[in-house]
């Protein structure tokens, strides 16, 4: 993605909050697809879909002829060309590469790292869910990445009788927006099995273009 | 202690003035079939002098009734007990419940506050409230959004209400307020958010604010003396905060109020801890950041501090000091003295002398605890009372983006907020505790009003080389800084202790268990699996001459947060991960109580 379109998406997510402020109704959770947050968010303590059937949390990314790597959902998450020390697919979707030897691209590790400090406190550790917010790592499988941003920029709310739930939009706090392709990226790898739990083992270093949009969103 | 106060309500009965506004409370803490504070007492001992619930019989303990709250997060906290009406609590949306003893708990009232369900989503750990509180016929609540509100005991009609904070900068209210003579006293979470730690006083009588005093900023908001107020018996001087943080950092700096409170009436003062220094990235506000991390003692009339004491200076894991301060008279090296006793989420038991602040021990409680050798321990050093931190641990010397690993204890403590137990039939604090260490690694964060301020990265798995658990439940020997003897157990203690004259000492546990032990060993006499994880606390009443034993189920919270999935040590290699047991294998969520009592 390119730093215009994080520009345009940030709009986005401000116009959002501004939804949100003046009592808008949002829309997201008709909208969005029936396998996502709201329903992982009912499964609550069975963050590891232990308790529960998540055949699609568990399965692999489907490798098709020509080494092509897609979800069960037929998303392509084949990693096609780099941006900004970004991975992504032919289609600009962000994507996840891990070497044979197990070491990630930077911006894979950096969606770890963020994850785990804006994140973590509500979804849990590694993308497995916690007693009340829905396992990332499975969200990601179904979700398509344009609903993912939609959500994180925008928030989202399922209060009524039955729960409580409620994420803030994150669509003005740089600390998620200027990564949010990297904790894509890293939820995908984790959702596809292919990233364990716990802090990636070996990774690549942080590249000068990875440098250069950093500061420039983080300042801008 | 309970002793004590007994016998002050009898001489303030006896004198037949008028009653004073603080009294009520005072004199429904004195009924032992009643349970009419959150911690049992203003000292916090979680005592109870029932007896008939005994070590003996405690084995034929059966389910009398249960109550289901109709909300599914965690249930923190415990149901008071006044008169013939026990008050039930709830997680957001903060729920009241008034139930008929009389009348097999058939509801007398209800109330549902209208909150904005946004406040929902700055709440760090789950929207858990750690529960009501009762004076001069009034039930008060704290609700989620910084609301407080006086409800008519009898009715549940709103007398009247303050909202002491804003929720769109992060300020939210899980503590349980505790009303001190005229006045209730209001803490504030979210350093998380970045938010400016202060306790509110509002006046008992209509809500209006008395005074406040803040954790972080300049001398008059803090409400200190320069000169009288005390750090380890020496003035804090002139400017004691501005000078610990560089720039307008304090404006930002957390040291937040959310944990439990006391007082003394002899000595008029109350005590708390403060939370953490925001963000958790330590390179980015240098300096001791006071008073963080600091046990307070304050004037309850007036707010003015009489001394201060920080045990973790320019905080590097998040060990929030908000935990408990215990009130005992005890003897201590052949000597009566008035004691505090704190078990701080650093790992360290803390035990000082309650009039000047002194500190008299400090001691680990977990033995695996390893960020510090210990706190310098002589009044002629430079560095007395500051804990000497090991420089392979500390993520302020490895530096942002550093991977410091191996910390002992977690960012959550070697203890969080469930509180411990004080008998004075054993002289023994029963202590619930975690057993789980971290790798932590600070980075660069923006402020954003309202949005997460946290600024580091933790993985978190059971102590190493240990039993492997992530929990242990202890008896504590304040006086001499000694574990007595240590339960272990598979996942972190998250219930608070109560310890009763029947010798049986009572806790939860995250699969859901009430469990029952000896006093004096240890040894587990009862246990009965409740419907959800608890991370309530423990409470006991009489009613009709025959003594209960109540508890709240509904998992959730920090330990919701961290143990759901179960923990990994990445250490251990791939192998391990996962290998760990989950949470989600013992139990699902829930919102109940459970009311047990002897048969017959």
């Amino acid at each position: 993605m390119t730093s215009k379109t994080t520009a345009s998406l940030m709009a986005i997510g401000v116009a959002c909050m501004i939804g949100a402020l003046t009592g808008t109704a949002l829309a997201q959770s008709a909208d969005t697809p029936p396998a996502q947050a709201g329903a992982g968010a009912a499964a609550a303590v069975s963050g590891d879909g232990g308790q529960q059937q998540q055949p699609a949390a568990e399965a692999p990314a489907g490798q098709e002829a020509g080494g092509k790597q897609a979800l069960p959902n037929g998303q392509d998450i084949t990693p096609d060309h780099m941006e900004n020390g970004r991975w992504y697919t032919a289609e600009d979707i962000p994507t996840f590469k891990i070497a044979e030897d197990g070491t990630v691209d930077w911006a894979t590790f950096s969606g770890y790292r963020r994850y785990s400090a804006e994140c973590h406190v509500c979804h849990g550790p590694d993308g497995e869910g916690s007693t009340y917010a829905p396992a990332l790592k499975n969200s990601v499988l179904n979700l398509g990445y344009y609903d993912f941003l939609e959500i994180a920029a925008s928030g989202k709310q399922e209060v009524n009788t039955a729960a409580n739930l409620v994420m803030p939009a994150f669509g003005t706090n740089k600390n998620v927006w200027c990564y949010i392709d990297d904790i894509y990226a890293y939820l995908l790898a984790r959702g596809v099995g292919e990233l364990p739990r716990g802090r990636p083992a070996k990774r690549e270093d942080k590249s000068e273009e990875f440098v250069a949009q950093e500061d420039s969103c983080m300042s801008g | 202690m309970k002793t004590l106060m007994n016998g002050a309500c009898l001489a303030l009965l006896m004198s037949g003035t008028a009653v004073l506004a603080n009294d009520s409370v005072l004199a429904e803490i004195a009924k032992p079939q009643q349970w009419a504070i959150q911690m049992g007492d203003y000292a916090n001992t979680r005592y109870s002098t029932l007896d008939q619930i005994n070590k003996d019989n405690v084995k034929d303990l059966r389910v009398a009734w249960t109550f289901s709250t109709g909300v599914l997060r965690g249930h923190e906290g415990s149901p008071l007990v006044i008169g013939d009406v026990m008050y039930v609590h709830t997680p957001f949306p903060n729920k009241v419940f008034a139930l008929d003893l009389n009348d097999n708990g058939k509801i007398l009232w209800r109330y549902e506050p209208q909150q904005d369900p946004n406040v929902i989503a700055v709440m760090c750990c789950d929207t858990v409230y750690r529960g009501l509180s009762y004076a001069d016929g009034m039930i008060l609540l704290g609700q989620a959004d910084t609301t407080v509100v006086a409800l008519d005991a009898k009715t549940g009609e709103a007398k009247w209400s303050t909202k002491i904070g804003d929720p769109a900068i992060g300020e939210t209210l899980t503590a349980t307020v505790v009303p001190v003579k005229d006045k209730v006293l209001v803490g504030v979470s979210g350093g998380e958010y970045g938010v400016r730690g202060r306790m509110t006083a509002l006046n008992l009588a209509d809500g209006s604010e008395a005074w406040k005093a803040w954790s972080t900023g300049p001398d008059e908001e803090l409400l200190v003396d320069p000169e009288t107020t005390t750090h380890l018996g020496k003035p804090i001087g002139a400017d004691s905060s501005l000078s610990s943080w560089e720039g307008d950092q304090w404006k930002i700096g957390g040291g937040t109020i959310w944990g439990w409170f006391s007082y003394d009436p002899d000595l008029n003062l109350v005590y708390y801890g403060t939370g953490n220094p925001s963000t958790w990235n330590p390179s980015q506000r240098p300096g001791d950041n006071k008073w963080s991390m600091t046990i307070m003692a304050r004037d309850a009339d007036t707010g003015m501090a009489k001394w201060f004491y920080q045990m973790t200076p320019h905080d590097e894991w998040d060990y929030d000091g908000v935990n408990e301060m215990i009130l005992t008279n005890q003897t201590i090296d052949g000597q009566e003295r008035k004691l505090l006793t704190h078990f701080d989420r650093n790992g360290l038991a803390y035990t000082l002398d309650r009039e000047t602040g002194e500190l008299l021990v400090a001691e680990k409680y977990d033995p695996v605890v390893n960020w510090t050798t210990g706190v310098d321990m002589d009044p002629n050093s430079e560095t007395y009372g500051r804990p000497a931190v090991v420089a392979e641990y500390s993520t302020a010397q490895n530096g942002e983006d550093e991977n410091t690993t191996g910390v002992c204890p977690a960012a959550l403590g070697t203890k969080d907020q469930q509180p411990a137990a004080f008998s004075p039939k054993t002289n023994l604090f029963y202590v619930p505790t975690n057993h789980v260490c971290m790798d932590y690694e600070p980075f660069r964060v923006a402020y954003t009003a309202g949005q997460p301020y946290v600024g580091a990265t933790l993985s978190m798995y059971p102590a190493p080389n240990s039993h492997g658990g992530m929990g242990n439940f202890i008896a504590w020997d304040n006086t001499t800084g000694e574990i007595k003897w240590s339960i272990p157990e598979q996942f972190s203690v998250w219930s608070g202790a109560l310890a009763t004259a029947g010798d049986v000492v009572f806790y939860g546990t995250l699969e859901g268990y009430l469990k029952a032990v000896d006093a004096q060993t240890g040894e587990e006499l009862y246990k009965f699996k409740t419907p959800s994880g608890i991370i309530g606390n423990v409470m006991t009443y009489e009613h009709g001459g025959k003594q209960y034993i109540g508890i709240l189920s509904g998992v959730g919270g920090w330990a919701g947060i961290g143990l759901a999935a179960g923990l990994t040590n990445p250490n251990d290699g791939l192998g391990a991960v996962g290998g760990y047991a989950s949470l989600s294998q013992y139990t699902e969520l829930g919102g109940q109580l459970t009311v047990f009592e002897l048969p017959g």
